[in-house]
Formats: structure tokens, C-alpha cells, sequence
């Protein structure tokens, strides 16, 4: 009887579903064989960066915007060969000593003001901007000496130690913004007014920026890829204040709100709105991580037991669930799971245990005193995301059950990374540091030891381990990408075992657009990609 | 007719002080009622209201239980209400005793002090104070304090004016009684009674530039506070709109039980004063 309810149940449910899915297909085979050109896409920005160049400032904020004017050599792609589809490079290969990369440019590409591209723009990038003045540049190109053009077509990236070719691959689409040579060889390149009003070759040109309302980007017809772009407006409407975002999807003032500037705890109910759709794709390369940092530095927690029991009070399922009302996985290292080359979830854990964890502080000798403490100490959650404050709430409450007092001090963002990255005044922090598809670009950098005081995101907790650090220099002079690949496998390894932090969650963004809005979220970088494909069903 | 007497006949006063004494009792006996931390994940995330009988008030985002919040929010707000006023007017008084007694260049320069205070608006002095030094909650009173600090001093200094000419002070003067003792056993404890007036306005302002502060993160992140409680609600202010709605009345109510009972205080006293 259960079992006939059951499966007239599931065939009614399959049914109705097949139902839906057919006419959700007919709509979108529809709209998949005819996009339409023209129409303006308005979009929800909750910062105004500073500078807007992508070739100094490789992060999300400015890419959001500039990614759609300044190309970078390589984009990432869900079907490409390595994970890429080409843009200003239409090829690439390492040589096989590790000391020169050779790149094929694209043809008949022009500047926005009307020059031609060359190999001039990609020799001067990467020799003024990328290697000098970029935040990731900097440590992939530390070993860049020269770039060659022997032709207008051809650049040649020489290197003055082997340099893993993956590891520059896997970067491209992050570090390798091209700028033009001609408006930036004179004067100060920090101070140059295209900075501010960037000059690209991508398929928007940046038209004007009124500040604390709106940026706004057109058309550009001279774009190389053939009846690309479809959109001839793209708005960025400032939205300082998160919680306007939903109100503005449901009034149409926008059309679509990317980097969850939608609450989390406001999706169930956006979702019941008509119109509008939820689209957790398009983040897949851009993936955070929860992290807890620590301060080595502390007696307590430079003893492994407590940092072990630490990870084993943290409650990973209610993270994720309560915190992240299931927007997140738990991680099992400082790589994401959703890694396509380097992930391995063959790493020691930390299962949910508060006995555990007090069994090992008892064993540390932090015995519990007559108000049932341990000892105390100082916790920082980075201001960045609601999440990130939520979590350093969750993880108070998660202490005292193991009977360790942390205290929180909240700070804006300036003072937050001050106070950890530069004075190091901190005993733990809850960061969000961003992983970008190889683990030597920022990921590595999170335990290494003996970095000057003052790098952002890097490690600032004094933790200092020469086997980690033996291991890291060799994987970032391993030429071979599958020895590369087990050399990193051995550093997740490594980290979960000696816990230098301890990897908690690891989440993508939500975008919310009105149902109007086609191919969101179809490459694993989209939200920073250039939106040529992007079109408005009307 | 004595002063109780007097309050009694005032309707407003008498709720305003049954508010406040009810409010009392609550934060008095917050320890007891809700032991331990009120900022414990309890329960299940997101309880509704009256649903769930060990939660009365439902639970926040995180499982956190919202009566108890209320009732320990109750202890920060009247805290932080009461020592800040309290301060504030301890400081305004006494510089303006010194300021209206010893005139001349001593009160020239309390007056321009005074001056550059009131210029900038209060709570963004406040704002920009314990952005500076860091949210705690000694902070925040002293931000508050020195926030509104000007208006005591003020009224003090212009009461004073008018009693440092009276025949006791005189006398006082005549018998060779020190200065300072003068101005601050004398002069003092005459001038206070509009003072005391302003007090209720002080401790709502008080009150309310916490729960502001609080609701823009920049209150103690280790205490539980209504401004708190009302920030963490506006993320789910459509889905979960409680989570805002019954620490906003917490403080309205609170706030409204000081404002009436100095309003009854003032009016009773001033007929006493006409009597």
C-alpha cells in the first residue's frame, strides 16, 4: 500500500516536473536559437574601487566592472582545453626548461581610441604593470626578465628561473589584463587618468562614472568577435546599502544583483517571486574559503592539541546550514573542492567532537578553572561579509563549549587588516581568503613563513614550519604539472595535519537577475568575465 | 502636599515610572531569569514567536534565544543610559560651576571649549570616537558622555550667574569659606534642580545614541544590545521581521518610560516650587 502511494507519488511528481521541464526547454530553446542585440542590462554595484585598472588591482571589485573593458590574454572556460578559452592570445605554450612562455596574439584587434593592438601592449603590461605593480602579478612574474616581440603578433615571456608554465597558465585569466602601451609609457603609471577611465580592447567601452550613483559602459562596435557584444548599455547602479538590492530586483530598477548582494537569508523569499531567478553558477573559479587564522605567536595555540581542538569544536554542518543557509560545503583543506586539477580530499580531519576537544586541551594542560575557562584570548572577524561576522559569533559560542573565553573585537576594514596583517594584534581572525585556480597564486602564501609584516592576506600569525616551507619552494619550481600536482596534494596534506589555520567552509557567490536577463553564469568566472554574450529577452 | 503625593495625581508620570521600574526589575534579574550567555546558540534558527515554549520570543538567525536577548539588552541599554548621563552631567556641572563662578578668563575659556562641543554635532562625535578607539563598552559611555556633556554645563553656568549675586553666598564669602567649597557647597546644589529636569532627556538621548552605535557595528560585540539585535534583523526584515520589531519596541518603551517620568518629576517639583 506504502509502497503503490510512494511511486504514484514520485510518477505524479516526475510527471508534473517533466511538465515544467518542457515548458522551461521550449522557452529556453527558444531563446537559446535567437538572441537578441541591443537593449541596456542594469546591474547592482555595491563599491566604487579606488582605481579601476585590473592590471594593478587583480581583484573581484575592480574586475566586476573593468573586466568588461580591459581583456585579459585567456578567459576561463567550462569546456576549453586547461580550462580556457582565448581572448587577446588566441594560443600558448611553456618551454620545456621552464624559462620562456610563448603567446600567439589575436589579429585585427584595436585599442578603444582606435590603435592597433600589438605585442608592444602585452610586452609593456606585463614588464610595468603586471610584475612591479600588481598584487598577484608581483609574486607569479617575480622571475620575469624580459618579454620579446620579435613580431607585432608574438610575445615571448623569458624567465630567469624555471618557472612552472601551469602555474602561468592557470593565472592567465587573473593576472594578465592588458593595458595600452601608448596612453600609459608617460607619466607615473599609479597616477594615470586611465586608472579611472579605462582604455581596453574589450567589448564595452567605459563611457562615464558618476560617483555615488552610477558607471556607465557602451557598445563597443569595433569589437573583434563578430556581432559581439550583444548588450549596447551596461549600467552599474551604486547601491551602497545590501538590502536594497532585492527591493530594486523587484521594482526592476536592476535587472541583476551579482556577488550574493542579495542576503542569503532573503533568497527563499526572492525565490517565490515571479521573474526572478537564484543562479549559483558562474562563481566556480572565484571560490572563498572560511577560514579561522591563527596567532602562533600565542603560547596556547602554537601547542598542535589545541589547534587540533579548536577544529574539532567547530561544528562544520551548522556552518554551512545555519550560516550559510547551505550556500557553502565544508572544506577539507586550503584547496576547494571544486578544484578540477589540485583537490584531494585524502587529508586528515576533524570531525565535530567537543569531548575530543577537551580531552586534548585537558592533555595540553590547560585545565578548566573554577569559572569552567581554559584561558582567553582575542578574536577578529574580518568585517568583509555578513558571513564572516556570523561566523566569528557562531565560533565564540563554539570556544566556550570547550571552555576557551574568546573576546571579539570588531573593526572596520582597515583597521581589521592592520590590526592582523601589520601589528599582528590579533590571538585568532576569521578571513575569507579567495582561491584562483592554482594554489601558489594566494593560497600558499597563507602559511608560508618569513613575509614582511603588512602583507594583506598572507601569513601574519608567525607560524613557521621549514618542512612546509621546503615543500612550497619546491612545488613552485616543479616544472612537471602532474609532479606540481602531487606536490600540492602533499602541502593539503601537510596543512590539515599541522593546522597552521583551519579551513572551515568554502562558498561561491548567488547571482539574482530578473528572468529576462540570458547566459548568466555559463564560465566559471563570469561575474567577472566580459558579458559579450550576455543579452536581454524582451 | 508632599512630592510623592504631587507624582501620584500625574497619570503620565506614574507609567513612565512603573515602565521604568519594570524595566528594572528585568535587568536586575536578567542572571537569574536567562543564566548564563544570552548570545548561546540555544535552539533551532529562526523560531517564530510564541510557537515554542522554551523560546517565548522565537530565536534569531543563528539559534539565539531573542527573550533572553531582549532581557539582557535591557541591562546594557539602561546601563549604558544611566552612567553616561550620569557622567555627563557630573562633567557639565562641573564645568559649569567653575565656569559661572570664577567669570573672567577661566569661563571665557570653559565657554569656548564648550563651544567647539556643541559645534559638532553629538553623535557623530560619538560615531567617530569609538570608531577610533574600538568598540567597548567603557568606550561607548565615555563617547556618550562627551557627547552630551554641553547642555548641563550650560544651564549650570547660567543658574550659577544668577545665585553667586544671592545674600548667602555673600555671607559665605564674608566669613572667609574657600572658594571652591563656595561654589561647590553652596552654589552647586542650588543650581542642580533644572539640571535634573534635563537628566531624563540626557539618559533617553543616551539610550538611543547606544542603540545607534550599536545598530551601525559599533557597539561591544560581546554584549547583547537592542541597536544590535535590530541590525542583525534588518538581513531577514522580510522574512523575519520580529527579529527587528521587538527590540525596536524594547526601546521605544524604554525610552518612553524615562522621558515620562522626568516629564512627571519636572511638573511635580515646578508645583511644589509655585505652591
Amino acid at each position: 500500500m506504502m509502497m503503490i502511494h510512494a511511486v504514484s507519488r514520485r510518477r505524479f511528481l516526475a510527471g508534473s516536473s517533466l511538465l515544467l521541464a518542457s515548458g522551461a526547454m521550449l522557452k529556453f530553446g527558444f531563446a537559446q536559437s535567437a538572441p537578441q542585440r541591443g537593449g541596456q542590462l542594469i546591474v547592482a554595484a555595491d563599491s566604487e574601487p579606488r582605481n579601476l585598472n585590473p592590471a594593478i588591482v587583480a581583484s573581484n571589485g575592480v574586475f566586476f566592472i573593468a573586466s568588461k573593458v580591459v581583456e585579459p590574454l585567456a578567459e576561463a572556460s567550462f569546456e576549453g582545453p586547461d580550462g580556457l578559452a582565448p581572448r587577446l592570445a588566441v594560443s600558448w605554450s611553456g618551454a620545456d626548461d621552464g624559462l620562456s612562455a610563448t603567446f600567439k596574439l589575436r589579429e585585427g584587434v584595436t585599442w578603444h581610441d582606435g590603435a592597433p593592438f600589438t605585442s608592444q601592449d602585452v610586452a609593456f603590461s606585463a614588464m610595468n604593470l603586471w610584475k612591479p605593480l600588481q598584487n598577484l602579478g608581483r609574486t607569479i612574474f617575480k622571475d620575469l626578465e624580459a618579454v620579446d616581440t620579435p613580431d607585432d603578433l608574438t610575445a615571448v615571456f623569458r624567465f630567469s628561473q624555471p618557472t612552472p608554465f601551469q602555474l602561468i597558465r592557470n593565472a592567465l585569466p587573473a593576472v594578465t589584463s592588458v593595458v595600452p602601451k601608448h596612453i600609459y609609457e608617460e607619466g607615473d603609471i599609479a597616477s594615470n587618468p586611465a586608472n579611472l577611465q579605462p582604455v581596453g580592447t574589450g567589448p564595452f567601452k567605459f563611457a562615464e562614472h558618476r560617483p555615488g550613483e552610477y558607471y556607465r559602459l557602451v557598445r563597443n562596435d569595433a569589437y573583434w568577435a563578430d556581432d559581439l557584444p550583444q548588450l549596447d548599455e551596461i549600467i552599474y547602479r551604486v547601491l551602497a546599502d545590501r538590502a536594497a538590492a532585492a527591493g530594486a530586483l523587484e521594482a526592476e530598477e536592476i535587472q541583476l544583483a551579482a556577488f550574493s548582494m542579495v542576503p542569503l537569508a532573503d533568497l527563499a523569499r526572492i525565490d517565490q517571486v515571479d521573474d526572478i531567478e537564484i543562479k549559483p553558477e558562474g562563481y566556480e573559479a572565484l571560490t572563498y574559503q572560511l577560514v579561522v587564522e591563527i596567532n602562533h605567536r600565542r603560547r596556547e595555540l602554537a601547542d598542535l592539541r589545541v589547534r587540533q581542538a579548536i577544529a574539532h569544536a567547530i561544528d562544520t554542518d551548522f556552518v554551512v546550514k545555519t550560516i550559510f543557509l547551505g550556500y557553502a560545503s565544508p572544506a577539507t583543506g586550503p584547496v576547494p573542492s571544486n578544484d578540477p586539477q589540485f583537490y584531494t580530499p585524502d587529508v586528515p580531519t576533524y570531525p565535530f567532537d567537543v569531548a575530543r576537544a577537551n580531552t586534548l586541551l585537558d592533555e595540553a594542560g590547560y585545565k578548566r578553572d573554577a569559572n569552567g575557562t581554559r584561558f582567553s584570548l582575542k578574536l577578529l572577524p574580518a568585517p568583509y561579509f555578513n558571513e564572516t561576522r556570523q561566523f566569528g559569533a557562531y565560533l565564540r559560542q563554539a570556544l566556550a563549549s570547550v571552555g576557551i573565553d574568546a573576546e571579539i573585537v570588531n573593526n572596520d576594514a582597515a583597521a581589521h587588516q592592520k590590526a592582523v596583517y601589520t601589528d599582528h594584534a590579533f590571538d585568532l581572525a576569521v578571513a575569507p581568503p579567495v582561491y584562483r585556480g592554482d594554489p601558489a597564486i594566494s593560497t600558499t602564501i597563507l602559511v608560508q613563513s618569513d613575509l614582511p609584516a603588512g602583507v594583506p592576506f598572507s601569513n601574519q600569525g608567525g607560524y613557521s614550519n621549514p618542512e612546509m616551507d621546503a615543500l612550497i619552494a619546491k612545488a613552485a619550481t616543479t616544472l612537471d604539472p602532474g609532479e606540481r600536482v602531487a606536490l600540492y596534494k602533499q602541502f593539503q596534506a601537510m596543512v590539515k595535519a599541522d593546522l597552521p589555520l583551519i579551513n572551515v567552509a568554502e562558498w561561491g557567490f548567488i547571482t539574482v537577475a530578473r528572468s529576462s536577463v540570458q547566459n548568466i553564469g555559463n564560465t566559471p568566472r563570469w561575474a567577472v568575465s566580459n558579458w559579450a554574450d550576455t543579452w536581454i529577452n524582451t | 502636599m508632599s512630592l510623592a503625593q504631587r507624582i501620584s495625581r500625574a497619570p503620565e508620570a506614574i507609567a513612565g515610572i512603573t515602565i521604568l521600574i519594570c524595566l528594572m526589575l528585568v535587568a536586575l534579574s536578567a542572571p537569574l531569569l536567562f543564566p548564563g550567555d544570552p548570545l548561546a546558540i540555544s535552539g533551532t534558527p529562526l523560531l517564530r514567536p510564541f510557537v515554542d515554549a522554551t523560546h517565548w520570543l522565537g530565536t534569531d538567525r543563528l539559534g539565539r534565544d531573542v527573550l533572553a536577548g531582549v532581557v539582557h539588552g535591557a541591562r546594557t541599554s539602561l546601563l549604558v543610559g544611566l552612567v553616561s548621563a550620569a557622567a555627563a552631567i557630573v562633567l557639565g556641572s562641573v564645568v559649569g560651576t567653575l565656569a559661572g563662578f570664577a567669570g573672567g578668563l577661566l569661563d571665557e575659556l570653559l565657554m569656548r571649549v564648550t563651544d567647539a562641543f556643541q559645534t559638532v554635532p553629538g553623535f557623530l562625535m560619538a560615531l567617530a570616537f569609538v570608531s577610533t578607539i574600538g568598540p567597548s563598552l567603557m568606550v561607548v559611555v565615555t563617547a556618550i558622555a562627551l557627547a552630551s556633556w554641553t547642555a548641563p554645563a550650560r544651564l549650570v553656568r547660567a543658574e550659577v550667574l544668577s545665585i553667586r549675586e544671592r545674600d548667602y553666598v555673600a555671607s559665605a564669602r564674608a566669613i572667609g569659606m574657600h572658594p571652591l567649597k563656595i561654589a561647590f557647597r553652596e552654589i552647586l546644589p542650588n543650581a542642580l534642580p533644572p539640571v535634573l529636569g534635563l537628566s531624563a532627556i540626557i539618559v533617553a538621548g543616551a539610550i538611543l545614541t547606544e542603540a545607534a552605535l550599536s545598530f551601525l557595528g559599533l557597539g561591544d560585540p560581546n554584549r547583547v544590545t537592542w541597536g544590535g539585535m535590530i541590525a542583525e534583523g534588518r538581513a531577514v526584515l522580510r522574512s523575519a521581521p520580529f527579529l527587528s520589531i521587538i527590540p525596536g519596541v524594547a526601546l521605544v518603551l524604554t525610552v518612553l518610560g524615562v522621558y515620562l517620568a522626568g516629564e512627571g518629576l519636572v511638573e511635580a517639583t515646578s508645583r511644589r516650587s509655585r505652591a
